[in-house]
């Protein structure tokens, strides 16, 4: 409110003669404020009388030629205010970031697993000392955000006394900018063709100017932030750029690559990334995964941080934290900020209150830091398989308006519609039927076929629903959401009411679809058997994929078929490894999130 | 090379199964000129050999000489351009290529395809033929809209080109594009004609072939010839000489899955159905489609089952393959047809058997 | 253009008639028309019928009367289904052409009347947006255009256009006039068509010349000169009647194995499903040995069987269900899917 009416004021004022007068007049009401206020509040004020400024002296520029001028003066003050402030604003302490102010910087203190940092490093030491000419100097850096990619590779490259250079990746451009450059005559550069620019001076110049050898001995290449592709040409130009700079690349390289743990692959996007990891690999590069960090190494970190910071947090909160950040330490230091930001917030204060833990963990979605959706899904499937109700009709016999037939007959649920549920978890309805679907069968009763088939026709209809919404050509954003949710509750209620006899609670780790894996490495073998295609059967036809797959596949098995031998060969090794990765994905799942609930 | 290739018939006049056709289909091209061609009938009858022996008799040897690449096609669609990619297997008379492996893209690979063709079309001298041949494959599974579209090329392009079109069945082809065909229909070959080639293909190997064997050969292959040849082999590289009661190796997914119709029968439970479900999963990882193993799922079960059953269960086959098709994720459908199979058939054992 | 081949011509083009008194079997327009095409004036008009009875000829036949050869290309617009004739194609092709005025000179024994004609064949797969678009077109250039619109359905043509026209309903051809027109080709191209053959082909063509004209030509193509039933049923796809007896007889015996083995030998055999559908469906509504609530329960599988058909599920399973559906309804069985979705 006061704000505004300050605005109303400048805005008055401007429109007279003394603008000069206005603008003094706003930063002496805004300076004292904004210091007494956390950080934020200035940095929104001056941009906003700014903004009132800029609409106020338009209309008179066009009346007078110098009030034009006049307005470039005022806002060149302007900044230079604007800067006064935020450099005083950053006095007091605690205004930086905490991830920056807390950043590790010694191999000690970083949250990640120490085998992981130990294999980094060996690697970066081998590098470094051992001969240029070694062709192998690529190293990928995979993994979620926030587990502290970047952070080893600094604490690494500090470690071991070497200099980062950091590929700078340009500033976007905005969209208005570019237009308004067009006139101008500037090209508009995408980022991708900047990067694409960088990797040919690389493969020119070999990154290995004199100056650079001579004054210090050791440098480290750091390819974080790559371009963002959209559409399978530029991904496969981005592809190409990486694979060059792998081959060519004659210091150690890291290039950061950061899994946007979308696990569904019918995405688009993630196949990409999927395929140009594999590509990268096979380029010689050597690849590091980095696994979310665990919550005990989260738990210190923060610990650690509230010492310095002198704060009193409760280890509860801070287990709370930890286990609600997902693994991304990144998001918990920030969580953790936020907290101690508001001292008289507390919204663990409910934790503490309530009777029994166990419920509060449940609850954890409602807390303000709930780290992503996965881990709030989990709860919402939780309570859809478990599926928990009460033990008596008594409660519901009141409203017994008209008689059910006895097989649709169902106890009233013990806990929120399901629809409500869905909401707070807001997950994709795709995940949340796939996740469904991989785990109900362990839920049912082990007589109830019945109810197995009840569950798996409307998870069936489910899947319906969701698919309809890829036909629509014209992307109807509104009705995509209805039949999203429709399909969700379908999925939700149809696993809910097709368990017509849960089995009593017991302990259940939440599988991941096995189906994701599948349709990868569905996808994989199908590319393989058309590359195949031509040689398998060198006939004078293309034969379809269905026959190669039904037929010649079967019988070149039995016949043992050079042709077959090699292609019989990968395939064995492409199940092993996709497999085993599935292992230890379920392994991490199990271990860091799902146990606990 | 293996046999089905090696002893594929190249002209049409050395066709043993659909002789009635391959004369026809001499005197329709003996004038030098073909209308547009609708090849329609199910896997394994032979239509893609009659289609080769067929640009054979049109275009001479020079047909044979084919060479394979992955072709990437720039099209305009609207603002934006597109690259489509796609396999295709080309002689200097004959492109061929499967346009629904480029799925959404489909319509704007046979009409930028078409229009390629039609620019440099061959000059028509001393006897050469004034166009080329564009062959696609699995028309059925175009889109609608690749379809319409063709059908407006295929008037505006037909001086220049001619198409031939392969499907498997012709009820998926819409009308307009059937009406402007030569409707060609090739049906599955009879056992006796799957024995004769078999026969032939022995002579000519020089194998001793006892009479039932291949009688048994051509029984299991289910009318289709590519697959009783390839069956054929592998028993030859397996055991010979033969004996009549030589075992017939299965295809490993049918085998695969009358092991799975019969851990159904077995038990009825979440838990088996789970356990269906990692071997469906295993199958559908091989490539295998999935309505295909439904209906390979269906033929086991039928087998096994009282005839008072058979009509719900496949009910609900049909049920579950069609929504298969409008979905996307096949397994959700698999499993609830297993799901229903297995609901229907423990309540039947129920009311039989207390 | 190359030269078109003589062979490849199709005889649908060939004995197109090219005056309209020569359009068969549609009196009362042929009469009406020829009064327009003698006053040389004539007001939008709207054809409607069945395929394949002469909706497009007639449309043509009156262009080329009015405008004769040389100049039929410059006023005449031909438009049809397979042309891209989304809104802006509306909005600029016709207008562009329908934008130009013309004078009225009387050219080479022709009347040529001081208009242009824009032929829109298959009017209704027309989206109603480019039919709402073209209501305005009309409107703003009726003085030199005259809009022909040609279609099977009137119901959808929307009804501010269908109010415009003169509207012209195309009758089915009888077998009569279809088998002379069908002789008269025979007996141009020399072909000998037995009378069983005849009736036939205008059985299998269901009233539309179009269609049997290119079933002839197909035959005669791939066949030779002397044209036989067998042949003729080949060629249009149509299923032979032995193959839907047996499959019927089948469903009527009650064995399911039996029924099975049928339609994995229609599958087999390549034919069409949906061709499969739509002809049991005449042997069923045509048995009269059957109740009527038989009958409206296999109906009703036909359609359920029809549209998941469209939707491009699998053939053999689909008819495989039709053949149990129907079997149950013909021996009585009690149809216990209570809970079908």
């Amino acid at each position: 409110m006061k704000k505004a009416k300050r605005n109303a004021a400048i805005v008055i004022s401007s429109s007279d003669d003394d603008e000069d007068f206005s603008l003094k007049s706003n930063f002496t009401h805004s300076k004292p404020k904004s210091q007494s206020k956390s950080a934020s509040v200035p940095r929104k004020n001056p941009k906003r009388a700014k903004t009132a400024l800029l609409s106020a002296s338009c209309p008179r520029s066009s009346k007078e030629a110098s009030g034009f001028d006049e307005m470039k003066r005022f806002c060149e003050e302007f900044k230079d205010n604007f800067t006064g402030i935020k450099v005083s604003a950053g006095l007091q302490s605690n205004n930086a970031m905490w991830v920056d102010k807390h950043k590790p910087h010694f191999l000690e203190e970083l949250a990640v697993h120490k085998k992981k940092v130990e294999e980094v490093k060996i690697w970066f030491e081998e590098r470094l000392h051992a001969a240029m000419d070694d062709h192998n100097n690529a190293l990928l850096v995979a993994g979620p955000s926030g587990v502290g990619k970047t952070a080893t590779l600094y604490a690494i490259a500090s470690h071991l006394g070497a200099t980062i250079w950091e590929w700078n990746t340009p500033t976007p451009t905005v969209w208005s900018e570019h237009l308004y450059n067009a006139n101008s005559g500037l090209q508009y550069m995408s980022k991708l063709d900047e990067f694409e620019g960088f990797v040919e001076r690389v493969r020119k110049y070999g990154l290995t100017s004199p100056t650079l050898k001579g004054s210090q001995a050791s440098v480290i290449l750091l390819v974080d932030d790559l371009p963002v592709v959209n559409g399978r040409v530029a991904y496969g130009k981005l592809q190409k750029c990486l694979k060059l700079l792998v081959q060519l690349v004659r210091i150690p390289t890291a290039i950061v690559i950061t899994n946007y743990d979308k696990d569904d692959s019918a995405d688009f996007s993630t196949r990409c990334w999927e395929e140009l990891l594999v590509s990268l690999h096979n380029a010689g590069a050597c690849k590091v995964n980095f696994n979310p960090v665990t919550i005990n190494s989260i738990k210190k970190t923060l610990t650690n941080i509230c010492r310095k910071e002198q704060r009193e947090v409760s280890a509860d909160t801070i287990e709370l934290i930890a286990k609600s950040s997902g693994g991304d330490i990144r998001h918990a230091i920030t969580s953790l900020q936020y907290l101690c930001l508001n001292p008289h917030r507390r919204p663990i204060l409910p934790l503490k209150e309530r009777p029994d833990n166990s419920i509060c963990l449940d609850d954890a979605f409602s807390l303000p830091f709930g780290k992503d959706e996965t881990l709030s899904i989990f709860h919402a499937l939780g309570k859809f398989l478990h599926n928990k109700r009460e033990n008596d009709l008594a409660t519901a016999s009141d409203r017994d308006a008209f008689i059910l037939k006895e097989k649709f007959m169902r106890f009233p649920l013990k806990m929120d519609a399901p629809e409500v549920v869905l909401c707070q978890a807001h997950g994709q309805a795709r995940t949340l039927s796939d996740f469904l679907h991989e785990n109900v069968l362990d839920f049912l009763n082990e007589e109830a076929i019945d109810d197995a088939w009840l569950v798996a026709s409307y998870l069936s209809d489910a899947e319906f629903l969701l698919s309809s919404l890829n036909g629509l050509l014209t992307r109807d954003f509104g009705a995509e959401n209805i039949v999203q949710s429709a399909a969700a509750s379908v999925a939700a209620r149809g696993v809910l009411f097709g368990n017509a006899h849960p089995v009593p609670s017991r302990w259940h780790a939440i599988r991941r679809p096995k189906l994701w894996e599948v349709e990868q490495s569905l996808r994989r073998n199908k590319c393989q058997m058309l590359s195949l295609r031509g040689d398998l059967c060198n006939s004078l036809t293309l034969s379809n994929q269905i026959v190669m797959a039904t037929e010649y596949r079967p019988a070149l098995k039995w016949l043992g078929c050079r042709a077959s031998e090699s292609f019989q060969a990968d395939d064995m090794v492409e199940d092993d490894s996709g497999s085993t990765c599935f292992h230890e994905k379920k392994l991490d799942m199990s271990d860091d999130e799902i146990e606990d609930w | 090379m293996l046999w089905v290739d090696k002893y594929r018939p190249k002209t049409l006049d050395k066709v043993i199964v659909h002789e009635d056709v391959a004369q026809n289909l001499q005197k329709l091209v003996s004038a030098g000129d073909c209308p547009h061609l609708l090849f329609y009938g199910p896997s394994g009858s032979g239509k893609k050999t009659l289609i080769m022996a067929l640009l054979r008799q049109i275009f001479g040897p020079s047909a044979d000489k084919v060479k394979v690449e992955n072709k990437i096609w720039k099209v305009d669609a609207g603002p934006r351009t597109i690259d489509v990619e796609l396999t295709t297997l080309s002689s200097t008379n004959h492109v061929e290529l499967s346009p629904s492996d480029a799925g959404f893209q489909d319509r704007y690979v046979v009409q930028e395809i078409i229009k390629e063709m039609a620019k440099n079309r061959p000059i028509d001298t001393k006897g050469k033929k004034g166009f080329k041949v564009l062959v696609l494959n699995e028309v059925d599974k175009l889109s609608r809209e690749a379809q319409h579209s063709l059908r407006r090329t295929m008037e505006k392009y037909s001086a220049s080109c001619r198409l031939i079109l392969c499907s498997n069945s012709s009820s998926k082809v819409t009308e307009a594009v059937r009406s402007r065909c030569l409707n060609v229909r090739i049906n599955a070959p009879m056992e006796e004609e799957i024995v004769n080639v078999l026969d032939f293909i022995a002579k000519k190997e020089g194998l001793q072939l006892p009479q039932g064997f291949a009688a048994r050969i051509a029984e299991k292959s289910n009318r289709n010839l590519r697959r009783a040849v390839l069956t054929f082999e592998t028993c030859r590289v397996q055991q010979y000489p033969f004996t009549n009661n030589q075992a017939i190796p299965p295809m490993d997914w049918e085998q695969y899955l009358s092991e799975i119709a019969s851990d159904i029968m077995k038990e009825q439970s979440p838990k088996r159905l789970f356990e269906v479900r990692g071997k469906l999963y295993e199958l559908l990882t091989n490539c295998i489609p999935p309505e295909i193993i439904l209906k390979r799922l269906l033929f086991e079960l039928l087998k096994k089952l009282d005839s008072e059953l058979k009509h719900e269960v496949s009910h609900w086959a049909a049920y579950y393959e069609h929504r298969m098709r409008l979905g996307q994720k096949a397994i959700f459908h698999l499993e609830a047809f297993v799901a229903k199979f297995m609901s229907i058939y423990k309540s039947f054992l129920i009311s039989t058997f207390g | 253009m190359a030269p078109v081949v003589q062979s490849s011509q199709p005889w649908v083009e060939k004995y197109r008639p090219r005056q309209v008194k020569d359009v068969a079997h549609q009196d009362e327009v042929v009469r009406v028309l020829t009064n327009t095409l003698e006053t040389s004036n004539c007001p939008h008009m709207l054809f409607y019928g069945p395929p394949g009875t002469g909706k497009t000829t007639t449309a043509l036949a009156i262009a080329h009367q009015l405008f004769g050869p040389e100049m039929y290309k410059s006023r005449v617009l031909e438009l049809n289904a397979s042309d891209d004739r989304g809104i802006n194609v509306v909005r600029t092709k016709i207008k562009n052409f329908a934008a130009v005025a013309v004078g009225s000179s009387r050219q080479g024994g022709y009347p040529c009347p001081p208009f242009k004609i824009i032929i829109l064949d298959e009017a209704d797969s027309m989206t109603e947006d480019a039919q709402n678009a073209l209501r305005r077109t009309m409107e703003t250039y009726s003085k030199v255009t005259r809009f022909f619109f040609i279609c099977n359905y009137i119901s959808r043509i929307i009804e501010p256009l269908a109010s415009r026209c003169a509207k012209f309903r195309f009758k089915p051809l009888t077998e009569e006039i279809m088998g002379s027109r069908i002789l008269h080709i025979c007996r141009e191209e020399g072909l000998s068509l037995d009378s069983e053959a005849l009736s036939t082909l205008s059985s299998i063509s269901q009233g539309d010349l179009r269609r049997a004209i290119t079933y002839l030509q197909s035959a005669a193509r791939l066949f030779g000169s002397s044209i036989s039933a067998r042949v003729l049923i080949s060629v249009s796809g149509v299923i032979p009647n032995e193959v839907t007896q047996a499959i019927f007889s089948a469903c009527r015996s009650g064995n399911f194995d039996l029924a099975n083995k049928e339609v994995d030998n229609v599958i087999a055999e390549g034919y069409p499903v949906s061709q499969m559908l739509s002809q049991l469906y005449d042997i069923v509504i045509d048995a009269d040995d059957i109740s009527d609530e038989q009958k409206a329960r296999i109906c009703k599988k036909f359609a359920e069987a029809d549209k998941c058909l469209v939707d491009g599920a699998d053939e053999y399973l689909q008819l495989l269900d039709v053949a149990s559906t129907t079997m149950q309804a013909l021996t009585n069985m009690p149809q216990d899917m209570a809970c079908e979705s």
